[in-house]
């Protein structure tokens, strides 16, 4: 079975016609819609390297079926510049250089945004770092990405 | 200065880095492989058909090559697809494409592959129970044998005070780059095109164009963005497939291993098993013998090779007045070995360095002076016998042994501090050469790489031409082309990229200012420079524009210069070899790291609180993307130290094919570590500078093995030290 889907796709409105029932939203972010910054890793849930912005809360997309997401606001990192928590841990990530092969980083960005907009820009730095346990990097040994947590934060009380 | 510490992050921040996986084109098909369900048997029949009936499907099996592959090209256990024997589970046997991933699926699904299973040879010393004879090296099981042997063995242990005799072993571990292997093909007018995510197009080339018996200039391979090799993707894995396919359909072929095939059929380090037997005399090394077993899976690429160049990191640098060593690579049903970042260096340092500390407990030395004592300086001689060029070791280890003193001294109950070594040689490898362009407002490197994500291409070669010509970075930038249009590369392994091809961006460099000269008819040495916006040639007081010394024909391409660099490595004393082959070094990269750890003796669970390497590197080309490497090592090496470990069923089925069964290190895993930088000892790279890629993860393991064992006693012998071995080890004591 398919059928259309509406929902808001990086702050726009967007009709996607005859997605079938079974049919992932990695799938149809990176064949239907060509949106391929999301990332396809392990298609199980184990990397991270998909993860996209539901509501504002980040999910796995190769977990997620497209039809699961009717009538939400799904952003993903070509959405990201005009997202203001997007586009700071953006910042923050080109500033540090946090990224070697670069492919986990749409994932890193993605769930990052998300705890922004959860716990806020001053939230001890320790809650977005187990907030990345999701999230698999194989090259910088995450060295890099917590300097870009950091910088990304704005210093609590 | 450029706006960030890495040239590539802003494209890979927006999403707009297009990698192998991305790759798609109008009309494209989607590819995938029939694997073989079995490690060992006979292919009894392959059918085809069912798959060939479903709407848009092409097949294709191993009747559909010969006219492509004459049978004496390759060694049978390179072939595309087997058509007997198959050498291990998911051997590929046939592929097939159709219009959906979904429909590719089926279609795999649906041909018929009936096999008659054979029992699989698994467990590498199932083989040889006892140790091999002096008859093993004829079994056709034996893929290759290395022998080596210098001074007075047997009369050193004769005469010795102490002999300590052990085993190791060590685990196969996968690259687990994020990427899975993925490329896109297409045949049109006898000209066969794949893109790929690859660290080596070159080298791809050459591997696909002999499998399938075409010439190589019929072949045009252009690297994309690679979300990480780490070894895995030197070599061609499914690029002649996705070949195959294109040719068969006649449509460009999309061909991706699913994650769980990365896994599976993806060529990486195996296991092994080492044997030491070590004399001492007044407290010193008197004589070593070290015996090696390495699973070569189903083939052994390089062989010799392989096995030979293991054994250096067995001897490991230090003063060894006699030695023996003898390594077989034997043949299992696995995939073939393949490399992996530093490949089974982590592994032998693991050995050798838990392996001298136990000698120094047995002998009550302190294990870091009973190193220091005997760790090779410049002027030494490597055990095959070559002169030891500048080596920052001995610089690394003092600094080690100073910090782990303070940190020892701040420890509570349950915690270690563990140090150990590695060392490993920037391999320059079969050369490469660039081409440089100067133009009147940029010089352009024109090169064949694509940046994996060391940084070694974009940061690496841009900060090396920036040194070489005076130019300002921002003026410099680096040219990808892909397989028809650049300059020959070997391709990005083995620590290489920086040190052979920054070599020939000096060279190219020099002869710019040759010419330069020339057309200036300067008497004075030409230096570039920059004013108001263009590139400028200087000689004396004279400053002139390059828009004004190019020809008319340079119009376009600017200035051009090639440079090349090939490999000139040392000498080893063949006299000492007594059969096999052994390879000299380029040169000498030494690593002395330093771990804290707590270990809870109930569990065995290890948490690795501090870390700090401190990194011979010769000079700094970028200190940024140095750090970087040495940092992603580190973790890359807790893994192999911790908690990765490929399993294989005793029917040789991979049985952790997932992230979730197979665990690399998390961000909470991992601490932040202290890198240091040495500099002064030069090695074989422009300016002085040694490979990076692959040292920093060399000391891992051990360093984790000799901490642990600090803090707990246990004395673990297998690699990975997982929760379980560890446990174990603490009801030994
Ligand atoms: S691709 Fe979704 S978690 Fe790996
Ligand atoms: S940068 Fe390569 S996986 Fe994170």
């Amino acid at each position: 079975m398919s059928r259309p889907i509406e929902l808001r796709l990086n702050g726009r409105p967007a009709t996607i016609p005859d997605v079938p029932d079974d049919e992932r939203l990695l799938d149809t972010l990176r064949w239907r819609l060509d949106l391929k910054g999301t990332k396809e890793g392990c298609r199980t849930g184990g990397c991270g390297a998909c993860t996209v912005l539901v509501d504002g809360r980040s999910i796995l997309a190769c977990l997620a079926l497209t039809r699961e997401v009717e009538g939400t606001a799904v952003t993903t990192i070509e959405g990201s510049a005009s997202d203001p928590d997007l586009a700071r841990v953006r910042a923050a990530f080109e500033k540090v250089g946090a990224l070697q092969c670069g492919y986990c980083t749409p994932g890193f960005v993605m769930t990052l945004g998300g705890l922004l907009k959860e716990i806020g820009r001053s939230a001890p730095i320790d809650q977005f770092l187990r907030g990345l346990d999701g999230n698999l990097c194989r090259c910088t040994g995450y060295a890099s990405i917590v300097r870009a947590v950091a910088e990304m934060r704005e210093p609590g009380p | 200065m450029r706006p960030s510490v890495r040239p590539d992050a802003a494209v890979k921040l927006a999403g707009k880095a297009a990698y192998g996986m991305d790759l798609d084109a109008p009309g494209m098909l989607w590819g995938a492989l029939v694997t073989a369900p079995v490690a060992r048997g006979r292919l009894r029949s392959l059918d085809l058909e069912p798959a060939h009936d479903l709407p848009g499907v092409v097949a294709i099996g191993p009747d559909d090559l010969p006219s492509l592959l004459p049978p004496s090209r390759g060694e049978p256990d390179r072939a595309i697809f087997p058509t007997e024997e198959i050498a291990y589970c998911r051997q590929p046997l046939a592929a097939v494409a159709a219009p959906t991933w979904a429909g590719a699926r089926r279609a795999a699904a649906a041909v018929r592959v009936v096999v008659d299973a054979e029992p699989a040879l698994v467990d590498l010393e199932s083989l040889f129970p006892e140790w091999p004879g002096p008859d093993a090296r004829r079994s056709p099981n034996v893929l290759a044998y290395v022998h080596a042997k210098h001074g007075d063995v047997e009369g050193a242990f004769r005469t010795a005070d102490r002999v300590v005799e052990e085993t190791y072993r060590t685990a196969g571990v996968h690259q687990v780059a994020l990427e899975p292997h993925a490329c896109l093909a297409s045949v049109e007018d006898g000209v066969w095109r794949v893109r790929t995510s690859t660290q080596s197009p070159f080298g791809v080339r050459e591997d696909v164009a002999s499998l399938l018996g075409i010439p190589e200039s019929s072949l045009v391979v252009e690297g994309t963005w690679v979300g990480g090799g780490f070894g895995g993707k030197g070599a061609s894995l499914v690029e002649p497939y996705a070949l195959l396919l294109a040719r068969a359909s006649g449509r460009p072929v999309r061909l991706a291993l699913s994650y769980r095939e990365e896994f599976e059929l993806g060529r990486t380090t195996l296991p092994a098993v080492i044997r030491f037997s070590t004399a001492v005399k007044e407290g010193r090394l008197a004589a070593r013998r070290v015996r090696l077993l390495l699973d070569g899976g189903s083939s052994l690429p390089g062989r010799d090779f392989a096995t030979g160049y293991a054994i250096n990191f067995l001897l490991g640098p230090y003063r060894t007045p006699a030695f023996e060593v003898e390594g077989y690579g034997i043949r299992t049903n696995k995939p073939p070995f393949g490399p992996h970042r530093a490949p089974f260096a982590p592994q032998c340092a693991f050995a050798l360095e838990s392996h001298l500390d136990e000698v120094a407990r047995a002998i009550e030395v302190d294990p870091w002076a009973f190193r220091a004592a005997h760790v090779w300086r410049d002027g030494d001689e490597t055990p095959l016998g070559q002169r030891v060029g500048p080596f920052g070791l001995r610089a690394a280890l003092d600094a080690a042994g100073e910090l782990a003193r303070r940190w020892r001294a701040e420890i509570g109950p349950g915690e270690g501090v563990g140090i150990a070594l590695g060392f490993w040689s920037t391999n320059t490898g079969a050369g490469g050469e660039v081409r440089l362009e100067l133009a009147p407002t940029e010089l352009r490197v024109v090169q064949g790489e694509r940046e994996i994500g060391s940084g070694s291409v974009l940061a690496g070669l841009a900060a090396v031409a920036a040194r070489a010509t005076g130019l300002p970075p921002e003026r410099i930038s680096i040219d990808y082309g892909d397989t028809s249009r650049a300059p020959f590369d070997s391709g990005v392994y083995g620590s290489r990229t920086v040190g052979a091809l920054g070599r020939a961006i000096v060279e190219a460099t020099a002869s710019v200012r040759r010419t330069l000269a020339e057309r200036l008819r300067a008497t004075e040495p030409v230096h570039l420079g920059v004013d108001g916006g263009e590139i400028v040639a200087i000689t004396g007081t004279v400053r002139r524009p390059i828009r004004e010394l190019l020809r008319p024909e340079e119009r376009e391409s600017g200035l051009v210069a090639t440079g090349q660099h090939y490999a000139r490595t040392g000498s080893i004393d063949e006299s000492r070899v007594v059969e096999g082959a052994f390879y000299p070094f380029t040169d000498f990269t030494g690593s002395a790291h330093v771990a804290q750890v707590a270990v809870d003796r109930d569990t065995g669970s290890v948490t690795v609180t501090r870390y700090a390497a401190f990194q011979d590197v010769g000079v700094v080309i970028d200190r940024e993307t140095a750090r970087a490497q040495v940092e992603g090592a580190i973790a890359m090496g807790l893994g192999t130290a911790l908690t990765e470990e490929a399993i294989w069923s005793e029917e040789g089925r991979l049985e952790n094919p997932g992230l979730l069964d197979y665990r690399i290190p998390t961000l909470g895993e991992v601490p932040v570590p202290e890198v240091t930088l040495i500099e002064g000892y030069p090695g074989a790279g422009p300016f002085g500078a040694k490979g990076l890629g692959e040292p920093p993860i060399i000391p891992v393991p051990a360093t984790i093995a000799v901490a642990v064992r600090e803090a707990t006693g246990a004395h673990v012998t297998e690699l990975p030290l997982s929760a379980e071995r560890i446990v174990r080890a603490l009801k030994l004591l």
